[in-house]
């Protein structure tokens, strides 16, 4: 049992840290106030240098993917991290990135459609990939802040692959997880800066303690999930990942409420980026049926019932 | 970072495994479920503690020269899962092994260690904790106890309370303030006091945690050597937070409430009522929090065994230990209401006392939660 991280996935992860805090650029984002705001030069940087590749290299791992999954969910800037990171080298052919991932349906909005170059299903049965380019795909409007797509029309060619599919899911349950769990800390340190100088009845509103409780109580579920979801992606074991999504996904709904209530009006505004951390987490709570579903799966596996 | 546990690890858990199923007798679940603090289980733990000491499994992890073998935190720490889990056979010793021994330890002196170390190292001493009082709970620092120097003694007058395991206790690890009452903190000073010294009243207070657990403790005029002092008069505070550091996550509740969930869950099956999803999703829900709290508690017991002074993870820890016990209680309670009449399953109704009570002792969660703030997420001190 070791918590610390060996020296490989320290200094990984330390160049990871550089990187997040060069395109963190403050609390306060591009006045277009959009609702998300993709970054074209950290993903290009991260995948010029080989990031995505971390989870085939033995020291690293993926738990070190898994880490820099969490690191860059929590910066207010958009990357398509998690699937290029957990699920793209499972897969001998060097899948065109980034990967736009459907677990249900085609035909459902997709997260990071208009930018993906591969679409990967992993809904059922066996795993396939598409190439997909920007005519098979429609933008649309989202509350969720991740650029959204819908396909024009079903791809005209599937190529189908034998990866064990529970695999791919699995690995999927934990790569959400991370991204849960990394958007809720994006949120909370942004709150946190702001109840630390926002000052009202003469003193800060971190200083009440009726905030002070609830912001520590979700610090706590925050970093109990973080580790959770390390656990899972270094066990691989399902239990463990579906343990790791449904619990980050059922804590996240009282932590997002939490988040805004504490920015106050500050978070309403598209000025804010705290919309981006939380409407992210708003859709990825939704994953594989959401938390009562996934909970009651780990019930089922935990206790071989029906 | 690595999440699982060495062969080595694994081979000592199954050594106090084995251990247990040999040592524990046919009626011990009646026996646990009177609590730690109850005269049935200070009895057992009186029989249990030295052959747990005579196999080398009651502090393993002490130094050498106090009867332990120096062996790793982490040998420790599944030793105290296993115990808590199988209802915690050592009674109120686990405090002994967890913190009052480690603390005498490091500040006792040399005629304190070689009077209560030996004992405790044998399995053979009852302690309880002199910190509560009627007007300090949480504010500890307010405590009104006094000890007032007389000559080569100290003179001890005032009133302990929730004093766990005070009634079968033979010493007590008592905070008294020897300074004035402005001197806050720097004023309290700590001393190992026999229980049976005259002028010590204890009564017990029925509760809802379990027959003879808590008491209320009267010192009147109680008379102790200077020598009974732990420590400095103005060193008690950082040996109190050495104490409670250890205590905090001295305590692996999560392992019992996960077995016991795990019960519940059996029962619910056996009664062809967990194909509910409502029941399965509030079975994995309360799964999923011990699960968290376990690895919140490994991470503080890891920093621990790396050597690094405790930090806000134990606090950390024990939020998250205190939510998951109650998740477990409330399943229970929601779903099996009936287990909890005519004494049908002790574990049930043993583990819903310990959980009651675990947000309030040692530190209530609020107290825990204000540290974590402040501390951990750098808010700033509430305004007085």
């Amino acid at each position: 049992m070791r918590f610390e991280a060996n020296d490989d996935q320290a200094t990984f992860l330390a160049v990871v840290e550089q990187m997040a805090a060069s395109s963190a650029g403050g609390w306060k984002v591009a006045a277009n106030w959009s609702r998300y705001d993709w970054s074209d030069a950290l993903d290009q940087e991260l995948e010029k240098n080989g990031f995505h590749d971390c989870a085939r290299e033995e020291s690293l791992g993926p738990v070190a993917a898994t880490a820099m999954i969490q690191r860059l969910a929590a910066l207010p800037v958009a990357v398509e991290c998690a699937a290029s990171s957990l699920l793209r080298p499972l897969f001998d052919d060097n899948l065109p990135r980034p990967v736009a991932v459907v677990e249900s349906s085609p035909t459902t909005t997709i997260r990071f459609l208009p930018r993906a170059k591969t679409l990967l299903d992993i809904s059922d049965g066996k795993i396939r990939h598409s190439r997909i380019n920007g005519d098979d795909v429609e933008q649309v409007d989202s509350l969720f802040a991740y650029p959204m797509g819908v396909l024009r029309s079903a791809p005209s060619q599937w190529t189908e692959t034998d990866v064990d599919p529970e695999l791919v899911r699995n690995r999927w349950r934990i790569a959400i997880a991370a991204e849960i769990t990394g958007a809720l800390k994006g949120g909370l340190d942004a709150v946190l800066d702001h109840v630390r100088n926002r000052y009202q009845f003469g003193r800060p509103l971190g200083s009440f303690q009726a905030i002070q409780h609830r912001l520590a109580a979700s610090a706590m579920k925050i970093e109990g999930a973080g580790w959770l979801v390390l656990k899972a992606a270094q066990t691989g074991i399902p239990r463990d990942a579906v343990l790791a999504l449904g619990y980050v996904q059922n804590v996240s709904t009282e932590i997002v409420y939490d988040l805004h209530q504490f920015m106050g009006a500050m978070g309403l505004t598209l000025e804010h980026p705290l919309h981006r951390w939380t409407y992210r987490v708003r859709l990825l709570r939704t994953a594989f049926g959401g938390a009562h579903r996934n909970l009651g799966q780990l019930a089922r596996t935990q206790w071989r019932a029906a | 970072m690595d999440f699982t546990w060495t062969d080595a690890d694994r081979s000592f858990r199954e050594r106090v495994r084995e251990f247990l199923r040999r040592e524990l007798p046919s009626n011990w679940k009646s026996i646990s479920r009177h609590g730690p603090g109850s005269r049935e289980q200070t009895e057992f733990s009186l029989e249990f503690c030295p052959k747990l000491a005579a196999e080398g499994l009651l502090v393993p992890h002490w130094p050498g020269e106090w009867g332990g073998a120096d062996r790793p935190t982490w040998e420790h720490f599944i030793l105290g899962e296993e115990m808590w889990a199988a209802g915690e056979p050592r009674g109120a010793q686990y405090m002994n092994v967890n913190w009052i021994g480690p603390t005498l330890i490091r500040y006792g002196s040399a005629e304190q260690k070689h009077r209560y170390i030996p004992e405790m190292a044998a399995g053979k001493a009852i302690w309880c904790q002199g910190f509560s009082e009627p007007s300090a709970g949480s504010d500890l620092a307010s405590l009104r106890t006094r000890a007032v120097r007389d000559g080569g003694d100290y003179v001890i007058n005032g009133t302990k309370i929730w004093t766990s395991y005070a009634a079968h206790a033979d010493h007590c690890f008592l905070l008294a303030r020897a300074g004035g009452a402005d001197e806050g903190k720097r004023g309290i000073a700590i001393f190992l006091v026999p229980m049976d010294s005259a002028g010590i009243e204890v009564r017990a207070i029925p509760s809802l945690i379990g027959h003879g657990d808590i008491h209320e403790t009267f010192f009147t005029d109680v008379r102790v050597p200077a020598s009974a002092r732990l420590g400095e008069e103005g060193e008690a505070w950082t040996i109190i937070s050495y104490a409670l550091a250890n205590e905090r996550v001295g305590i692996p509740r999560y392992e019992l409430s996960s077995r016991v969930l795990g019960e519940m869950v059996h029962e619910l099956k056996c009664r062809q009522e967990f194909d509910d999803p409502i029941v399965q999703a509030r079975a994995g829900s309360a799964f999923a929090m011990c699960e968290a709290a376990r690895m919140l508690v490994y991470n503080a017991v890891d920093q621990r065994a790396r050597g690094q002074e405790p930090g806000t993870e134990a606090n950390i820890a024990r939020v998250a230990v205190v939510s998951a016990e109650n998740a477990v209680s409330d399943f229970g309670l929601d779903f099996l209401p009936d287990a909890y009449s005519r004494g049908a399953f002790p574990s049930f109704l043993a583990h819903h006392e310990r959980a009651i009570v675990a947000g309030i002792a040692a530190g209530a969660n609020e107290i825990q939660l204000g540290v974590i703030a402040r501390r951990h997420l750098d808010l700033p001190r509430e305004a007085s």
